[in-house]
């Protein structure tokens, strides 16, 4: 029976159906299917599966997104869950995200998130011209794990420099680590900076979290 | 010589942006400009800075732009008029990362590399007016604009576009502009000496230093290309019809805008909208999708009588190899079968989608874009070049190269007739071989080092370059 209902959720996912994913959740909590199990060998397995398959373009880019959105309707039924347990999810680690000031583009960024959350990252998307004052603000709240900035205008590439050097000022910059990416940025500009990386595509900013909190000591 | 879209549904894809501009709006981040709007009609939703513009402010601006620019160059054989009929091509714009063409690794771009890519679009015959073909790496944000504008001032004699990325750089460089043309007066005579081009943001959407830069040319009548930069599936809507019912929308604000302020500012409306790629996540310039979107555009355009912009020979591919040529082929031809005014990228020396300049790319794609333009010239049937009173006197016996008849009629229309290809190879095997057997990136290369080595373009006046050199001084110190 929970075999079944797993398999109904990583289903789900993998056909990007949201009406699925939140009725199989609700099943799985009726069938006392553990939340973290739930999630682990049944919605994320889904996504990791999805996403492997783009990697290897194999599937499009609009069936990875669909499948992220019916991931985020299963985790909907299932985080109160968690929370009321007490127990927590295993987080790949918390990412802070934002297109920087003078800069309203948001596609990219957007599509970069997606395929964080969707390999298990907690996202906090700040939006668009996002004001260095109001990423200062997250950085120290949130703490988070990674900051990306994203950046699709030559004029509001040196808001990203701005960025990095009052992380330095304000003393976090070592409490972060800071990617950056977009059509104008290269990986000159990102050392050039004093970032911690950049990607230059949705897949490849992921695998660079991964490798930087890999890097990062205990 | 293509129609992709019928009468009716030219007029389908107007009725359809009318109702998106009127329905649904453009978001303009500029008080300025919604004000200029609002009185002229439009319906402003000041919370979100939307603009719903009405089809008859459409219809009025209209009336205001010009259906043909005369492009000037500093030499007037250079001159250029646009919407006269002809598909004029520009080189490519913008490559931050550029193959070392001695040592073939690819690094960042330099201000060398500008100078050199804007000499050989000087010399190129393909290119017909110049854009910025390089993104310099090493100079400062503050004077990057002006310093590319020098560098492109010193190295062509053609008609020159610039960089525009913010309103005070902009302003220098029509500073520079008016040393150029041989001071303030003669520059505000003739304002198309230069030109520059904006993108909006996708969906529907216009930042305020876009709109600054739009009112400054408003102001000289500078002309500029508008093109909407929509990715279809992502910042457009997937469906291609959908596409261009979007970016006719974006670019009409902009019109409505411009030529409120400066009527007869001339606009090359136009587009860079392309699709994105669903395996990978990237933006496809060389897929074929990108040829039928410059159709359709275009076909619009013509029904709104102004000339049509369309970024049509971009190419995907990492290296100047068999899938690039294929690629600039297919879109520069069709965008010009299609009767396109202005194929930007044409001759495209970048590969990469834009981000990576190739010398040997440059020569192999100009090789293309003539070809293409020899394609466009048609053939031409009179009586004379029907033949038949000499088909009859060379008979069956003689010939077109033997006889005195037959040769002098050969030699009189061989260059009006025949395209001279100058990388392609139609030589016999032994003679390639005797040659090196060398492929077309190889004869690319040497081509481009003997164009490096010998064309000369006639230099910038020394006091007009030191003032130029001045107002980039100035800026720079002026940087905090």
């Amino acid at each position: 029976m929970s075999s079944s209902i797993l398999e109904e959720m990583r289903e789900a996912v993998i056909q990007g159906n949201k009406d699925k994913a939140t009725s199989a959740a609700k099943k799985a909590l009726e069938a006392k299917i553990s939340p973290m199990d739930a999630i682990t060998n049944g919605l994320a397995k889904g996504v990791r599966e999805i996403g492997d398959k783009f990697g290897e373009g194999e599937v499009f880019l609009v069936e990875l997104m669909a499948a992220a959105k019916a991931m985020k309707a299963g985790m909907s039924v299932l985080l109160p869950e968690i929370k009321a347990s007490k127990s927590k999810i295993k987080s790949a680690g918390k990412v802070v995200i934002a297109t920087v000031q003078g800069d309203i583009h948001s596609i990219g960024k957007d599509i970069v998130a997606t395929m964080m959350e969707a390999h298990g990252f907690e996202v906090a998307n700040l939006g668009e011209d996002v004001p260095i004052e109001v990423i200062l603000k997250n950085v120290r709240d949130q703490k988070p794990d990674v900051l990306g900035l994203s950046s699709l205008i030559t004029s509001s590439m040196p808001v990203q420099r701005k960025i990095i050097d009052e992380l330095k000022a304000a003393g976090l910059r070592d409490k972060v680590k800071v990617i950056i990416g977009g059509a104008p940025t290269t990986e000159k500009w990102a050392r050039d900076i004093g970032a911690d990386g950049w990607a230059g595509d949705a897949v490849t900013a992921v695998s660079l979290a991964v490798r930087l909190l890999a890097k990062k000591p205990a | 010589m293509f129609e992709l879209l019928s009468r009716n549904e030219v007029y389908a894809i107007h009725m359809a942006a009318m109702e998106v501009l009127e329905r649904t709006g453009i978001l303009i981040q500029h008080d300025e400009a919604l004000k200029i709007l609002k009185e002229a009609g439009a319906t402003i939703d000041q919370k979100k800075k939307v603009a719903h513009i009405p089809e008859y402010l459409v219809k009025e601006t209209l009336r205001k732009t010009p259906s043909r620019h005369l492009f000037k160059a500093i030499n007037p054989k250079y001159n250029i008029l646009i919407g006269d009929g002809n598909s004029y091509f520009t080189n490519a714009f913008g490559a931050q990362s550029t193959y070392d063409l001695n040592t073939g690794q690819r690094r960042a771009s330099t201000l060398r590399d500008l100078e050199e890519f804007t000499l050989l679009a000087d010399y190129f015959p393909a290119v017909d007016y110049i854009k910025p073909n390089i993104i310099p790496q090493e100079v400062s944000q503050d004077i990057l604009e002006q310093t590319m504008a020098l560098s492109m001032f010193k190295s062509s004699e053609k008609h020159l576009s610039f960089l525009a990325v913010t309103q005070e750089g902009f302003r220098d460089v029509i500073e520079m502009a008016k040393l150029y043309a041989g001071g303030e007066e003669e520059f505000l005579r003739n304002p198309s000496i230069i030109d520059t081009g904006l993108n909006n943001v996708p969906p529907l959407k216009y930042t305020a230093n876009i709109i600054d830069i739009a009112l400054e040319c408003a102001k000289y009548k500078i002309p500029f290309d508008i093109s909407t930069g929509a990715l279809a599936s992502a910042s457009g809507p997937v469906t291609l019809a959908g596409m261009v019912v979007q970016g006719v929308a974006e670019n009409h604000a902009v019109l409505v805008l411009t030529e409120l302020v400066g009527p007869g500012t001339p606009m090359i409306w136009g587009s860079c909208a392309t699709i994105m790629d669903q395996r990978h996540g990237t933006a496809s310039y060389g897929c074929p999708e990108n040829g039928l979107i410059h159709a359709a555009f275009c076909q619009v355009a013509h029904y709104y009588g102004i000339p049509y912009y369309g970024a049509a020979g971009i190419v995907d591919s990492k290296v100047p190899d068999a899938q690039a040529a294929y690629e600039n082929t297919m879109n520069v031809l069709t965008a010009t079968l299609a009767g396109v005014d202005v194929v930007h990228d044409a001759v495209y020396g970048i590969v990469e989608t834009g981000i990576t300049a190739s010398y040997e790319m440059f020569a192999i794609s100009n090789e293309i874009c003539g070809a293409i333009k020899r394609i466009a010239k048609g053939m031409k049937v009179t009586k004379e070049t029907l033949a038949v009173d000499l088909i009859d006197r060379i008979g069956h016996e003689s010939n077109y190269l033997t006889s005195d008849e037959g040769l002098d009629f050969t030699r009189k229309h061989l260059l009006e007739e025949y395209w001279i290809p100058s990388l392609t190879d139609r030589t016999s095997r032994p003679d390639w071989e005797g040659k090196g057997s060398k492929d077309m990136v190889l004869r690319a290369k040497e081509k481009i080092k003997k164009i490096l080595e010998t064309h000369k373009v006639s230099p910038l006046d020394k006091d007009v370059e030191a003032k130029m050199r001045e107002i980039i001084k100035a800026r720079a110190k002026k940087k905090p």
